[in-house]
């Protein structure tokens, strides 16, 4: 049998409602006349296994999952990548050095764009969020290293 | 007489400076997020959100409204001059749009899609007049049964117009729903799936869910090589349709707005739906059908008319009952809701500076964009020229900063992550996120006003059978899965798949 998309994507979200029964046991289910916590949860994941079930079955029409581009994996990856570390650094380092760095790796990593043209930018474009959300609409951004 | 005054009274709030500015700022940004492939309707106003933290509500929803109907003007540039949809809606408008623009008439296309979006913005907007106040009036008299009724009929109504198939778009809607029970359980206390977490204690957001899926998803399915670049530059003189095209365009205009706004109050990605439906209505109405594909009038007018249409006829039942048709609506009721303002059946009586300053403001939101798109279509058609590998790093950098905003929480960027990599998964695997976003949205009002039902009820399910209402809904909804069930057993392809292969192959 040749391995197709929705075999797969039926078979994770199958997965998904397994797990999120697993993990409501906690959770008092009630009856129908005082319905609890876990009601709306367990019978929500029950009716998504059924669906992806569904799907899982009729998968045939689907495409084949060798047909599948990944070619914008390694994209996507660092993408992922930078912005996760951003998000991590964005309270210690504070949101003029975290943005300028998120923007610059993005460049030089990701698109290869020369370090200095995407450090002019990157500066440029976060010295102007920086005037439109901490000055202009007065948001509170975090500092972090910088003393403003 | 009293929808009138009323109306007199919303154009005094409209008209005030500082609402003007931010109905301009919207219109100006919207039409930017149409112009910009890669950043839609929903990812720009969740983006933009936190801005309007500092306003009153009327000022918030006139912006973040002109964001979401700009958009639906800014969309057909792309379409048109570089065959790409700025925004989903548009994609029927590349076909013809794009094919009249390269036999030298893209000044025209543009000016019939501006003209045909500011006569379906402004009729939907008479009509959102008409209806929303006496709707809200009969909505007054729904129970949790009605409301619950009502919620199943929006997700079946979802799941029969959707492009994709009818479980796809239920499993879709269902991890939605179950997203939606995280946090608190506020009939009882406890937590659910929060993992220790403190800030999932108040549930998942709406913003990072619907940021991560529609902005940053799309970012991590478009690498730069393959952005497109290739730029048809109209010359303003020509900007003007001649007589001919006028005349092909009046018709498909005019039954392009209704459609819209019908289809518009219908739970759904009703913008999306109604231009393929605008579409395929033309061409079979056409006595030259042949000349669809080859810059046919209708095939631009049409469809940009019912996206326009459909855009303010999400409005009513957001505004009247207070639920939903589709994600954009669901963040602007996000937005309402922020600033201490319920949207639904009371909006009208209680907040009545709110709901009509919305509604005359987009009254001038839809002149202010005839005027914004016709003369600045240069400029815009210059913004598209960036390179795309400068331009991605300048939204990623607003999707972190516009969730970490809306709570100050770092947890949510960590969320819109991950919302990121399930949307470009999604993306893969060929389905929607769209009623994922919708089911997250309508999870706490469908699970409150259910077990609410049942409560009154002690536990019998006849409720919703011996409710009026509630049951001539749920027999809706029973017909409509019926129907689809007949249409999979017959192993027939339906209207819809049909429409969205010719759509595809076409395009």
């Amino acid at each position: 049998m040749k391995l197709r998309t929705d075999h797969v994507a039926g078979a994770a979200f199958v997965a998904l409602g397994a797990v999120v029964l697993a993990t409501s046991g906690d959770l008092p289910f009630g009856s129908l006349a005082a319905p609890g916590a876990g009601m709306m949860p367990i019978t929500i994941a029950a009716l998504m296994i059924v669906f992806a079930a569904f799907i899982a079955a009729s998968a045939s029409a689907s495409p084949p999952m060798a047909s599948v581009d990944w070619s914008d994996r390694n994209h996507a990856g660092l993408v992922v990548l930078i912005t996760g570390l951003a998000a991590a650094a964005y309270r210690p380092l504070g949101f003029l050095l975290t943005m300028s760095l998120l923007v610059f790796s993005l460049l030089v990593i990701v698109e290869r764009r020369r370090p200095l043209v995407a450090a002019a930018y990157a500066i440029g474009l976060t010295l102007f969020a920086y005037w439109l959300f901490g000055k202009a609409l007065r948001s509170p951004l975090e500092r972090g290293l910088l003393w403003f | 007489m009293e929808t009138f005054q009323s109306l007199l009274l919303g154009f005094e709030v409209a008209l005030q400076p500082g609402v003007l500015w931010y109905a301009f700022l919207g219109c100006l940004v919207g039409t930017l997020v149409g112009v910009l492939p890669g950043i839609g309707p929903l990812a720009g106003i969740s983006i933009l959100l936190p801005l309007t933290y500092g306003l009153d509500a009327t000022k918030a929803i006139v912006m973040l409204a002109g964001i979401y109907y700009g958009s639906q003007y800014g969309g057909s540039t792309t379409s048109i001059l570089m065959r790409i949809p700025g925004e989903a809606s548009s994609v029927m408008t590349c076909i013809d749009g794009n094919a009249m623009a390269k036999k030298g008439r893209a000044g025209a296309a543009l000016c019939l899609a501006a003209v045909g979006s500011f006569l379906a913005g402004t009729l939907g907007v008479l009509l959102l007049t008409v209806v929303a106040p006496p709707l809200a009036v009969f909505a007054l008299r729904f129970g949790p049964p009605e409301y619950t009724a009502l919620l199943v009929l929006g997700l079946i109504f979802l799941a029969y117009m959707s492009t994709t198939s009818l479980v796809r778009t239920l499993l879709m809607a269902a991890f939605g729903l179950l997203l939606g029970t995280v946090g608190i359980d506020v009939m009882t206390g406890h937590f659910r799936y929060s993992f220790d977490i403190n800030e999932l204690g108040d549930g998942l957001g709406i913003v990072p869910v619907a940021v991560g899926l529609f902005g940053l998803g799309e970012i991590l399915a478009t690498p730069s090589h393959q952005a497109p670049r290739d730029v048809l530059k109209p010359r303003l003189a020509e900007l003007w349709p001649n007589r001919r095209e006028w005349r092909a365009a009046g018709w498909p205009i005019a039954r392009g707005s209704l459609l819209g706004f019908l289809i518009g109050i219908i739970p759904g990605s009703a913008h999306i739906i109604s231009s393929f439906i605008s579409y395929a209505l033309e061409k079979r109405l056409s006595k030259r059908p042949e000349e669809f594909g080859k810059g046919a009038v209708a095939g631009v007018a049409g469809p940009e008319s019912a996206n326009n249409g459909a855009s303010t006829g999400a409005f009513v039942p957001m505004l009247a009952l207070g639920i939903p048709t589709g994600p954009v609506p669901a963040v602007l009721m996000a937005a309402l809701l922020i600033h201490g303002i319920p949207p639904g059946p009371t909006l009208v009586s209680d907040h009545p500076n709110v709901f009509w300053g919305f509604v005359a403001s987009m009254y001038v939101g839809n002149l202010m964009l005839l005027a914004l798109n016709l003369p600045l279509v240069g400029l815009f058609v210059n913004l598209l020229r960036i390179p795309y590998a400068y331009l991605y790093p300048l939204i990623v950098m607003f999707c972190v900063i516009g969730v970490y905003e809306v709570n100050n929480s770092i947890v949510d960027v960590w969320i819109m992550l991950i919302m990121g990599v399930v949307g470009y998964a999604l993306k893969k695997f060929s389905f929607d996120p769209a009623p994922l976003v919708l089911g997250l949205v309508i999870s706490p009002i469908f699970e409150m006003s259910l077990r609410q039902a049942l409560i009154m009820s002690d536990g019998a399910w006849r409720i919703f059978l011996q409710r009026p209402v509630s049951l001539t809904l749920l027999l809706l909804s029973a017909g409509l899965l019926a129907l689809s069930a007949f249409g999979y057993f017959a192993r027939r392809r339906d209207w819809r798949a049909r429409l969205a292969a010719e759509a595809g192959e076409e395009a």
